[in-house]
């Protein structure tokens, strides 16, 4: 009897059946809990949560600008490959006009030189002629005067043009 | 067998009187929760302040145990009770640093106490009660006894009972029950190191300490204190969830302001 007297009592300090200790562990562990909310769960928590959306708005923005740089990147050499070809036009064309102007300088130079070596024949042409009717005249005083000294009376030159211009051609061609 | 001291319980300390017949024990458990609750406090505090976008190797800690316990809640209870997170944190710092503290044998472990661990348990109980009648108001939460059948009812209300009790036992009796091996191994290493040096004459042998209790139970210590602290903490841990979280089933529609409440 002695020894379960004993036992009980060694039982019960073993359980320790005493609910003023729960109330304490309940008090302490809200206590706790609060505590740790606001010191330690709540700020780590937070901290990490706007980290990783910081991260996430980094990726995000980066992502973002590499595709506009590429955009870009597409539109520049686009915009230069433009530029090339129409550089190119402007050179094929200037090119071209300076072709053509060479052309039509050419064209007027031989253009005006013809007319300046037509214009002289006609020149030489027209002063040989004058030359010509000039000499013809002399000529046929001349010969005028010789027939009728020769024959001794007046040659008329009127009455005898066609014996004299007869001659006069007779001579040129002569010459 | 008198001088084996197995009651590594509460011990009383002293007590202040109510009323007359009303007395508040305080028993050595109280310094043990104390001791526990103003180290947490201040480890919190520590871990707590001075968190920076760039951490260093301690906030990276905290961060990684703080990421670990929420990504541990969220897998058990889902995302919607994400809320709980902070007290499930809280309740495995108290269980593991209530179990350590025995380790320093000067206050018992107070989870070898078990009003501290039926104190918890029913802490959860009555989060599963709110969650549930939260969820199908009082009288479903009442209905709910009788399902799948009325005949269940008793059974039901047992399994109510029991499942306070058996969190609260099998937390105590891992560490209490740890804790008397202990005791009983310290014994007999004790009685071991006498035998030994029984040749010697009783007046210088009662002047050898009992050295073959230095190193063989630091061993145990890792088991018994560490390794089932540890486990103990995380089972209640666990369990708590495991509860909670189905007594707030994921609502039908995935609805997204449950996110906002943690």
């Amino acid at each position: 009897m002695e020894f379960f007297t004993d036992f009980t009592e060694k039982f019960e300090s073993f359980i320790g059946v005493n609910f003023w200790t729960m109330l304490f562990a309940w008090i302490n562990i809200l206590i706790l809990y609060l505590f740790l909310r606001k010191l330690l769960f709540r700020p780590v928590k937070n901290m990490i949560d706007s980290r990783q959306k910081e991260v996430d708005t980094m990726y995000d923005e980066a992502e973002a600008s590499r595709t506009s740089a590429a955009q870009m990147k597409e539109e520049y050499e686009e915009k230069l490959k433009q530029v090339g070809e129409e550089s190119d036009q402007i050179l094929k064309n200037a090119v071209r006009r300076a072709q053509l102007r060479e052309e039509e300088i050419l064209k007027d130079a031989n253009e005006k030189a013809e007319r300046t070596l037509e214009r002289a024949n006609e020149q030489v042409a027209l002063e040989k002629k004058q030359a010509m009717n000039e000499v013809k005249d002399e000529v046929s005083d001349i010969a005028v005067g010789i027939a009728s000294a020769v024959i001794g009376r007046d040659v008329k030159p009127e009455e005898h043009t066609a014996l004299i211009d007869d001659f006069i051609r007779n001579m040129g061609e002569d010459k | 067998m008198d001088n084996l001291d197995i009651g590594n319980g509460a011990r009383k300390l002293f007590g202040i009187r109510l009323f007359g017949s009303v007395e508040i024990v305080v028993t050595t458990t109280w310094i043990s929760l104390l001791i526990v609750t103003v180290t947490l406090i201040l480890v919190g505090w520590l871990a707590g302040r001075k968190l920076t976008k760039r951490p260093g190797r301690f906030q990276v800690i905290v961060e990684k145990l703080v990421t670990m316990l929420y990504n541990l809640v969220e897998q058990t209870m889902g995302k919607h009770n994400l809320k709980y997170a902070p007290y499930i944190g809280t309740l495995f710092l108290s269980s593991f640093f209530c179990s350590l503290i025995g380790m320093l044998q000067v206050v018992p472990s107070a989870t070898g106490d078990l009003m501290v661990t039926l104190g918890w348990a029913l802490i959860t109980s009555a989060l599963c009660w709110y969650e549930n009648i939260r969820n199908n108001g009082f009288l479903g939460f009442l209905k709910g006894f009788t399902e799948p059948i009325a005949v269940m009812t008793p059974m039901n209300i047992i399994s109510e009972i029991a499942q306070p009790v058996s969190m609260a036992f099998r937390h105590f009796g891992n560490v209490a029950g740890g804790g008397v091996l202990t005791s009983i191994i310290y014994a007999a290493l004790a009685s071991l190191s006498t035998l030994v040096f029984s040749f010697l004459p009783d007046k210088i042998l009662s002047m050898i300490p009992p050295v073959f209790q230095v190193g063989v139970p630091a061993f145990l210590s890792i088991y018994f204190d560490l390794f089932s602290g540890f486990v103990q903490a995380f089972v209640f841990c666990l369990l708590t969830m495991v509860y909670v979280g189905t007594a707030n089933p994921p609502p039908a529609v995935p609805a997204e302001t449950a996110e906002d409440k943690s």
